[in-house]
């Protein structure tokens, strides 16, 4: 059952959702496919002459194994399967064919800019991809101070993000759908907490939100979110956080001017919702150790919550 | 009786030199080719970029050209493990018909690498 | 000069060896023989020296080390048993698996190699000790020293936490002393693993008993050559990288930030250049325990004894062509890549040789399956299952995707379990009659067996999927509705299980009572080893056999009982010294009778101040740190001035069967001159390392040479080149002077050569001594090279002065001069440093 859940899991590799990842499992059917074989061919021949003892061979026979096993058939297996694999790579690195992400890796956190083809300036976003099905896309990958590593299972390989190196990664996902991604090199202490949504889209649905994504920020409407907003103001939000549309405009951390409509809190950490806004903004430290964002567990339970609403209402 | 004779090191390793040689040559063949295809590749995927056809001839080249000599020195090594050895294995013969079969079968399993490094000059083409 | 060459008979006849040997003569033997090897007793225990006691205690350190290891396993298992648990928080959950792969890695898998080696070694060579005891007992006590204080220091929540490969930026930024504990302490050890990877070497080479020609060798001595020849090019890498690193760590000179020029990359390369080496250093000598046991099992010598020389070897090699399979994911060239997908590929063919070599021997023997034969089986299970995962993760595109999840992490203990664990184990069960005369429980082994084995797959095969299913490596908690909760916790059940054995095993090998030996022999074996009574005396052999057999146990009926009466080599100790035979590397012919050192605390005292002058620096003590490293250099040299090249009492030496051979050796013909050779060339792999750290930033940085740079002064730079040439050269001349004869010129060219060295020293101090290294990696990588030539320098001075003193007083004289071949062997390895370290500093920032 739980392997069950999980082949169809938003991040495995087994459940590809992208001509990569379904590359790359035909590639590893294959080659559990023969390592089976291999596997059990071996370990029953060890097997039947410790156990069964058919007693002494000649010698010429035992040659012929060492031989045929040892060289001739590793040889021949293991060449093709090289081959194969040499000849796949070329594809798995194609160049894109237009929309360019690109996604700098922070500490803990993603820093996501959308470049259409043409552009002059980015869309800016932070801890979600969203990506067209049926086109390939290039993601230029850069970190900030460590090495992370960026990962979807489900569309395809990983690849490393170094500072001082610009790493290029292209996908090409064919299914919409939400999947997850993680960061796959360790980069210190919430290296476990540092994933992200990664959403694909129809090419239609895609232009509509990446239309969407690059209006600003919903201004506050209701008495609650007015208040949110203030609370927002007051503690100083704005000189690590961004809101398009507003006076803030901090580059350290997360931009948030479409937070709410973002699957998670604090990198794929908490599901998205108001509480989960609430204990982020009250106790980030507890919740994601080494973060660099203060626990604001100063702020009164009402304002709190008012800053949870008006957060989540940026949609 | 016999007298032990007055030789040492030197003039052990002088005897078998040859074939000492022909034990490491292959390896080394194989090691010298695999820095070549890897630091070529490396510095002109650096420095020049672009397409790397000439980097491909090349190193197609150099692989045939290595294989060349460890079919070379594997036959020396064959030759020399050859012929009928007397059944006493503590016999110098057996020694140098051993070193010569190392010799041998270290080409055979130089030369699979030499071929495996060669063939992503075979399927890709660019920098990327 | 005396001409020192063995004289008198040999090969021995059958008629001379068949000559019986008095009793009362074979009794003065015995008592004289056992009072010289006689191992102390009290306070006076841990002084000793001798193989048995140094392979002992450094054995059942690594084994203790590796339960440590192992707890800190089990603890992390219990954190990741499913999701949300609170069990370790992330910094400690990344301490602990910073320590479980570091200890497993350097306190456990290579130590453990080098400890049975010094254990088994000179018994499967019918030697009687290692040529050089007390370096044995130097590296045994550094490593304890290091052991402790690196494992120790997770005891105080201090440990490093970047993971066992320690990459930068995140290494060289953490805080606190834990990297640099990693580096220090672990930097200790590895030099103290390359001394004895020397001393294994010249083991092989020059220890064999006389006949045993290099294709009769068992086969285990041959792994323990290409091993010991992996260590000396894969450790100096590293150690060339730690230095890098820590003067990035302590000074700011940016080798690894890329704001600066330098390329966190650069480390990743340094350390897989050691690191896919190592999994393979880890690897062959449990597959040389399998070619011990398989025979013996098969009761028929190894089918194939050259399929598997020629597999070590062919391993040994490729192995170096991997690294970047590390590295796949670092986004280099596709090309790039695709040459270590093929050689990693490439390595699979010798590998698989060896598996089915064993089997070919299996086949046409008659098999008596035994309690070691049984974890051989286990451990091929395991290991080919790993190798075949290893054969997917060498195609580069797969690697992509699983690459640092769990699928590795079930891979590389699949690996290390079935290459490693299982068949040592097998060594244990098989060896433990002869180190300790006693057997093993037959019917716990079987229960430590399936226990281990059953709980291993319970617990790693899971891990594949876990993998698969996006779980990657190194996270302290995880999400619950990804599937990987029940994965995860069969997982944590089946470390248990893996503990559950171990224990068993802990208790058997601890329980008293075991059974005595009954037979010296109890598997039936043909190596030497077990030759060894069953009383077992301290002085490893009786006399040193003539062998012409692979087998000689099977083949030489007379031998043993030969062996016990004397028949052979030096049954005797006349002078009351320890001694073996020396024997020539290709035919082991008999060339030379070795005084070898005996107990001492100096080794200790040396080892001490060692570790004070590696661990001191990590709390930033460096005036302590330079005050140790110094009382270090005295008590080596103290060590070395009083027991090694000394005069000998007479010139030759009557060693039994009419063969007289020569008792004092110089140049090639003496041990010490192959040891320094050998060591020489991990020398230069590091130095080789640093000058590839200078290209490799010419080729990967834009900005490498910066415009405007300052460079080190061409005019100094030739100064020192010419300055220190000239030293080389007049040490040479002192050796031939000292030859010839002419012992005043010789003292006269050792002091010319020193004071050219200081001064050719200072030249190229002065040369860079503008330069500003913390502000760009082309000063810093200037710099580097300086201080390791300088280094160099320094101790080639401390060389010439030692030789200087040996001419002054007598050590050396003109048939006694093998201090002063070594000290040249240096120094022709060092003029090369220099005038490399001149032409990159100095010639190629103008070319390039």
């Amino acid at each position: 059952m739980a392997i069950l859940a999980g082949c169809s899991g938003r991040q495995s590799a087994l459940a590809p959702a992208g001509e990569d990842a379904a590359q790359l499992k035909l590639l590893f059917i294959v080659m559990l496919s023969g390592a089976a074989v291999l596997w059990l061919g071996l370990n029953g021949l060890f097997w039947y002459v410790t156990r069964h003892r058919p007693g002494a061979m000649p010698v010429a026979r035992a040659n012929a194994v060492i031989v045929g096993g040892g060289v001739v058939l590793p040889t021949v297996l293991v060449g093709a399967l090289l081959a194969w694999g040499l000849s796949i790579m070329p594809a798995q690195r194609a160049p894109g064919e237009g929309l360019t992400l690109r996604v700098t890796a922070e500490e803990w956190w993603w820093r996501v800019e959308y470049w259409p083809e043409g552009a002059t300036a980015p869309i800016v976003a932070a801890n979600e991809i969203r990506l067209p099905t049926g086109t390939r896309t290039e993601l230029r990958l850069n970190a900030n101070r460590f090495i992370h590593s960026f990962w979807v299972p489900a569309l395809g390989g990983k690849m490393d993000m170094i500072p001082g190196r610009e790493t290029v990664l292209t996908l090409r996902p064919d299914t919409p759908g939400g999947y997850r991604g993680q960061c796959a090199e360790f980069c210190g202490p919430s290296h476990a907490l540092m994933a992200f949504e990664a959403v694909i889209l129809a090419p239609g649905d895609f232009d509509a939100w990446l239309a969407a994504e690059a209006r600003p920020a919903r201004p506050p409407e209701t008495p609650e979110e007015i208040r949110g907003a203030e609370v927002f103001r007051d503690e100083g939000c704005g000189a690590c956080h961004a809101i398009r549309g507003t006076a803030h405009a901090g580059l350290v951390g997360p931009d948030l001017t479409h937070l709410g409509a973002r699957g998670s809190v604090g990198a794929g950490t908490l599901p998205m919702g108001a509480q989960a806004l609430q204990d982020w903004i009250a106790h980030a430290g507890a919740i994601k150790p080494g973060v660099a964002m203060p626990s604001y567990d100063w702020i009164a339970a009402a304002d709190l919550s008012a800053l949870a609403t008006y957060l989540e209402s940026l949609k | 009786m016999n007298r032990i004779e007055t030789r040492d090191d030197r003039d052990e390793l002088l005897d078998e030199s040859a074939t000492l040689w022909r034990i490491t040559a292959a390896p080394v063949i194989w090691a010298g080719h695999f820095l070549l295809c890897y630091g070529g590749a490396a510095i002109w995927c650096a420095k020049l970029g672009g397409g790397i056809g000439g980097l491909r001839l090349s190193i197609l080249g150099l692989t045939l050209a290595a294989l060349a000599a460890i079919a070379w020195n594997g036959w020396r090594g064959l030759r020399a493990s050859e012929g009928v050895a007397p059944p006493e294995l503590s016999r110098p013969e057996h020694r140098h018909r051993f070193l010569g079969r190392a010799a041998f079968l270290l080409s055979v399993i130089s030369a699979v690498g030499v071929a495996y490094v060669a063939l992503p000059a075979l399927f890709i083409a660019s920098c990327r | 000069m005396t001409q020192r060459a063995p004289e008198g008979l040999y090969p021995p006849t059958e008629e001379m060896l068949a000559e019986p040997v008095a009793p009362e003569v074979a009794a003065a033997q015995e008592r004289r023989l056992r009072a010289v090897w006689q191992t102390r007793t009290g306070l006076g225990y841990w002084s000793s020296v001798n193989n048995s006691e140094i392979g002992k205690w450094y054995s059942l350190t690594c084994f203790a080390f590796m339960l440590c290891a192992g707890v800190l396993a089990l603890l992390m298992r219990v954190q990741l048993a499913w999701p949300g648990i609170q069990f370790l928080d992330a910094d400690r959950f990344n301490q602990f698996f910073t320590m479980h792969g570091s200890a497993m890695m350097f306190l456990f898998a290579v130590p453990l190699f080098e400890a049975m080696a010094i254990l088994l070694l000179p018994a499967f060579l019918g030697a009687r000790d290692m040529p050089f005891p007390r370096l044995s007992a130097f590296g045994y006590w550094c490593f304890l020293i290091g052991g402790i204080f690196v494992l120790g220091s997770i005891l105080f929540d201090a440990a490093p936490n970047s993971g066992w490969f320690m990459y930068p930026p995140l290494a060289t930024e953490a805080e606190g002393p834990g990297s640099d504990i990693w580096l220090l302490g672990l930097s200790f050890i590895e030099v103290a693993s390359i001394a004895a990877a020397v001393e294994l070497i010249v083991g092989v080479l020059k220890c064999r008993p006389p006949g045993m020609r290099i294709h009769m060798m068992p086969l285990y001595s041959w792994y323990v050559l290409v091993v010991g020849g992996m260590i000396l090019f894969a450790f100096p890498p590293l150690i060339a990288g730690d230095l890098l690193f820590e003067l990035e760590r302590a000074l700011d000179w940016p080798f690894f930030d890329h704001t600066r020029g330098g390329d966190p990359i650069f480390w990743q390369h340094l350390f897989w250049i050691f690191g896919h080496p190592e999994v393979y250093i880890v690897f062959l000598p449990s597959i040389a325990i399998a070619a011990m046991v398989v025979p013996t099992v098969a009761q028929r010598p190894i089918l194939g004894y050259s399929w598997i020389v020629l597999s070590a070897v062919g391993t040994g090699f490729l192995s170096f062509g991997l690294w970047v399979h590390h590295m796949f994911t670092t986004g280099l060239p596709a090309i790039s890549l695709a040459f270590f997908s093929a050689a990693s590929e490439a390595v699979v063919i010798p590998t698989g040789i060896q598996i089915f070599v064993f089997l070919a021997t299996l086949m046409v023997g008659r098999v008596t399956m035994s309690l070691p034969m049984l974890w051989i089986a286990g451990g091929l299970a395991v290991f080919t299952a790993g190798g075949l995962t290893g054969v997917m993760l060498a195609i580069a595109p797969f690697d992509w995707q699983v690459h640092d999840t769990y699928f590795v992490v079930a891979h590389l203990h699949y690996t290390l379990f079935g290459g490693m664990i299982l068949p040592v184990m097998a060594g244990v069960y098989y060896f433990y009659p002869f180190f300790t005369k006693r057997m093993l429980s037959e019917r716990l082994g079987r229960w430590a067996f399936w226990l281990i084995f059953g709980g291993f797959n319970l617990c790693f095969l899971p891990m594949h999927l876990t993998g698969l299913l996006g779980m990657p490596r190194r996270v302290f908690s995880y999400p619950g509705d990804l599937g990987w909760n029940w994965l995860n916790l069969i997982s944590t059940v089946g470390a248990f299980v893996i503990a559950a054995g171990f224990l068993i095993f802990t208790v058997d090998l601890l329980r008293p009572g075991k059974p005595r030996l009954a037979s010296r022999n109890p598997w039936k074996a043909g190596t030497l080893e077990w030759t060894d009574t069953v009383e077992g005396e301290d002085w490893g052999v009786r006399s040193i056999p003539y062998v012409t057999s692979r087998y000689p146990l099977w083949d030489q009926p007379e031998i043993v009982a030969r062996m016990d009466a004397g028949r052979y080599y030096l049954p005797d100790a006349e002078e009351g010294l320890r001694e073996t035979i020396i024997t020539s590397v290709i035919d082991a012919r008999p060339v030379q009778v070795q005084r070898v050192t005996g107990d001492a605390w100096i080794t200790l005292a040396a080892a001490a101040f060692t570790g004070g002058c590696f661990i001191l620096p990590t709390f930033h003590l460096y005036g302590p740190a330079v005050v140790a490293g110094l009382i270090a250099v005295g008590c080596i040299l103290y060590w070395l001035w009083t027991s090694t090249a000394r005069v000998p009492e007479k010139p030759m030496k009557d060693v039994g069967l009419g063969l007289r051979l020569p008792t004092y050796a110089a140049g090639p013909a003496a041990v010490g001159w192959w040891a320094m050779w050998i060591t020489m060339l991990g020398d230069a792999t590091a130095f080789a390392s640093i000058v590839f750290g200078f290209f490799f930033y010419w080729t990967a940085r834009a900005d490498f040479l910066p415009p405007g740079a300052e460079h080190a002064v061409p005019g100094l730079v030739a100064l020192a080149a010419a300055a220190l040439a000239l030293a080389w050269a007049a040490t040479l001349g002192a050796r031939r002077l000292n030859r010839a004869g002419r012992q005043g010129q010789a003292v006269g060219a050792v002091i010319a050569g020193m004071v050219l060295a200081i001064g050719g020293g200072g030249a190229l101090a002065l040369s860079v001594a503008g330069l500003a290294p913390a502000a760009h990696v082309y000063p810093a990588v200037v710099c580097a090279l300086v201080i390791w030539t300088g280094a160099h320098v320094a101790v080639g001075v401390v060389m010439q002065a030692y030789c200087l003193a040996g001419l002054v007083f007598g050590k050396i004289d003109r048939d006694h001069d093998a201090d002063l071949w070594n000290v040249t062997l240096y120094w022709h390895f060092h003029v090369l440093t220099v005038l490399v370290t001149a032409a990159v500093i100095g010639v190629a920032p103008h070319l390039l």
